[in-house]
This record gives structure tokens, sequence and C-alpha cells, in this order.
């Protein structure tokens, strides 16, 4: 750690909350339009019960070892009850050994509905983080199946994680989420099985793509994940080389534009119902003049 | 119910591993449509209200059979004012004997459930407290 100074955790959660429960118009006066540094940002997705939150619990730790980065923050999203529209935000539980590092955020949010392993305005709470200055950002899905590819648009290295009984539905997630992978972990790899899906995954994957994608083994106790943050670090010097900032900046902001888009066209048609009756063609003058007023 | 958006952390203080009452009040928050944080075993004071003031919450429930929840409400308490947090309310549930309430709400304890309450009455209170 450098003598940065500590992180002011009350400031930056009341801004998230606000940002968080704001219409659109509010977001954008809060999240302004400063070119903030974009930071770093992480993504960790795979299917349910496979071991994420533990492998987030590993790799902060290393992520944030002496003479690395000062600030990190993580956002967990976890499903939102489709009956009640509430949730159990449980990530914390397999977070314990990083509860205490002085340099990490660490917020649970919420899916708030959305289908996509993400939540409608994550795109707004990452802004946010880049806004209050934190060097990287970790950004952990709800447990998702194969179509869940959106988080690759909105982070820079997608770590895909596949627990080693994960099975025939590996042959699914072969087209669709492992296809957006930069980098995969098969965890809980003192389990039977895992070194055999992980050779399984490498043969498929890097003679399908004919990009290299690294494949790792990891451990609950830890074992393996310096292995992951010597991976996350190759990727992202190999994206340096290789991408511009401005294809970053461009490319989130097309996917920024759309989230807005998306959560407009949702105001409007709940503040007025009547936008849907009549014809489609009607319906849609109609919600095209409501965005425009 | 009202709860919709509101984020409610329940932890648990101190040595005791059960931890049923608090997933039965957990469960019951979210059907009333609230984002309920849960901590895990074993937090210490100084880490739960950390997790309250990192994850902005509106409300912190405190699961404690163990019978330290004086010394353990009182010292959550006292570090959420540090923190500049002490709008967030703070509940206890669990065994308490009830000699022990006039203790707690002075030490400024917002809510107090028992297991003889049931969870209807429990999320009925903690939701007119949060409206």
């Amino acid at each position: 750690m450098s003598d940065a100074p500590p992180l002011d955790r009350r400031r930056i959660s009341r801004a998230l909350t606000r940002v968080a429960n704001a219409p659109v118009a509010e977001v954008l006066a809060a999240i302004g339009d400063s070119k903030v540094q974009p930071a770093f940002r992480i993504g960790i997705t795979g299917p349910p019960g496979g071991g994420k939150s533990s492998l987030i619990n590993a790799l902060v730790q290393e992520r944030l070892s002496p003479g690395t980065l000062d600030t990190l923050a993580v956002l967990a999203i976890d499903p939102s009850s489709p009956v009640s529209g509430g949730a159990i935000l449980g990530d914390r539980i397999r977070m314990d050994a990083i509860a205490d590092l002085p340099g990490l955020y660490l917020r649970s949010l919420s899916s708030r509905g959305a289908r996509n392993g993400l939540c409608d305005n994550v795109v707004d709470l990452l802004t946010l983080l880049e806004v209050q200055g934190f060097d990287e950002i970790i950004l952990e899905t709800v447990g998702v199946g194969q179509s869940e590819v959106a988080v690759h648009e909105v982070v820079d290295t997608l770590v895909v994680i596949v627990p080693p009984d994960a099975g025939d539905s590996v042959q699914t997630m072969k087209s669709g989420i492992l296809e957006m992978a930069d980098i995969i972990v098969v965890t809980k790899a003192d389990m039977p099985g895992a070194r055999r899906m992980a050779s399984d995954l490498s043969a498929v994957l890097n003679e399908r793509s004919g990009r290299s994608v690294p494949v790792l083994q990891t451990q609950a106790d830890g074992r393996g994940v310096a292995d992951l943050d010597r991976a996350i670090d190759a990727h992202r010097n190999s994206i340096v080389e290789n991408r511009t900032e401005e294809t970053t900046r461009e490319s989130r902001r097309r996917y920024h534009l759309r989230a807005l888009a998306d959560r407009q066209v949702e105001e409007a048609l709940r503040a007025n119902p009547e936008i849907t009756e009549g014809t489609l063609k009607a319906s849609y003058d109609r919600l095209l003049a409501t965005l425009r007023a | 119910m009202t709860l919709e958006k509101k984020r409610i952390l329940i932890a648990k203080p101190g040595l005791d591993g059960h931890d049923v009452g608090a997933k039965v009040i957990a469960l019951a928050l979210r059907d009333a449509g609230a984002e309920v944080i849960y901590t895990g075993l074993r937090r210490s004071p100084e880490q739960i209200v950390r997790i309250a003031v990192d994850e902005d919450v509106d409300m912190l429930g405190l699961s404690i059979l163990s019978g330290s929840h004086k010394e353990l409400a009182a010292s959550v308490i006292e570090r959420l004012r540090i923190e500049d947090a002490a709008d967030i309310k703070v509940f206890v549930g669990g065994t308490i004997p009830e000699e022990d309430f006039e203790t707690l709400r002075a030490a400024g304890v917002r809510g107090i459930y028992t297991s003889e309450m049931t969870i209807e009455s429990v999320i009925a209170e903690i939701d007119s407290q949060l409206s």
C-alpha cells in the first residue's frame, strides 16, 4: 500500500445508492461527462454455485497485495426474486478473508429484474466508481447459463469459471459465454474430473477459435489464484498493445447509451400507460414523441 | 409491501453459530420486496459497521443468541455514530430477555424481535420503521 488517503466509504456508497435509484436525467447529472480515466475492469462470470465468490475472495487478496494496487472496487450482482422483486445478496458469506482490506470497496447489487446476468444500471455504477478514482473494478455477474454474454461488453478482461462437475452444460456453454472468455478457470480443482475438464476446454476452445485462451485451475484454499492474477495482467498488457483507449471508450459509450435508452423507454412506458393503446404504429409514434418531449 | 428498494443488512456478530433465525428473517424480508445483505457468521462489530456503510443500508439487524446482545448492540451503534452513519436503524433479534429491553432501547436499538413474535408482525414493524 502507498500512503493514499483512506476511502471515504460513506460518500461513495451514498453516491452509488443515489445513482442506482435515480431516473435517467439525474443519472446524467450525477456521473456527468467528465473524461474520467477508465479503470481496468475484470468480469467474473459462470454458472450458479460454481465458485465465483470464493474465487474473488482469493483474487482480491492477490490484486491488493503490497506493492500493487491502492484501491479496488467489487460489484457483486445477485438475482432478484421474480415474485417479490426482493433479493438475498449473499456474496459476502464467501468473502470473509478480504473483509478488512483497507483499499477494498465491496458492494452487493440486486439484478432488479434484468435477465442478462447484470443489472440494468450497472454501467452507471461502474462509471461512478471510475469517477471516484478506483484503480480497478471487479464485476461478479449473477450465476449464468450460456447466453448471458452482456458482461463481455462492459469489462476489459472476462474470466469465465467452470466447475469440474459442470458436465454436459459445458457442451452448451461452448457456443455462448465460453466464446467470450479471455481466461477460463476450472474451479474446485481438487475435485475429480478437474484436470480432464481443463484439458477438454483447452483443446476445444483453442482449436476452434484460433486464439489462445488460458485455461487455469484453482482451489478454494487459493491454490492457482496467483496464476490467474498473472494471466489477468498478461491479458491486460495484450489489450493495451492491441487496442487503443479510444476504441474502449467508443464501445463502452455505445453500450452505455443503449442502457440509458432502454431505461428511458421503461420510464416513459411506466409513466404513460396510454402509449400502448391503439395500433402498433400509433404506439410507436407516441413513444417516440414522449421520449422527445 | 413497501420494502421495495430498501436495503437491509442481516448480521451475525459474536461467536454463536446458529443462523436459522437470521435466514428466516432474511427470506421474509426478501419476500416483502427488500434487498437483503447477509454477512455470514461470526462478524466483529467493526466488520458489521463497515459492511453497513459500504452497502448503504437503511436498516441493520443483529441476530444474537449468545447472550452478549447488550455489549454487541451498544458497540455497533457507537461505531455507526463514529462513521457518521447513525441514521442506519438498528434492530436486534434472537433470545433477548425482557429485562434487557430497556437497556437496549436506551442504547439506541429501534426494534427488538424475539422468537415469540410471528414473522408477519416482525416484517410489519420493520416496514413501519422504514416508511
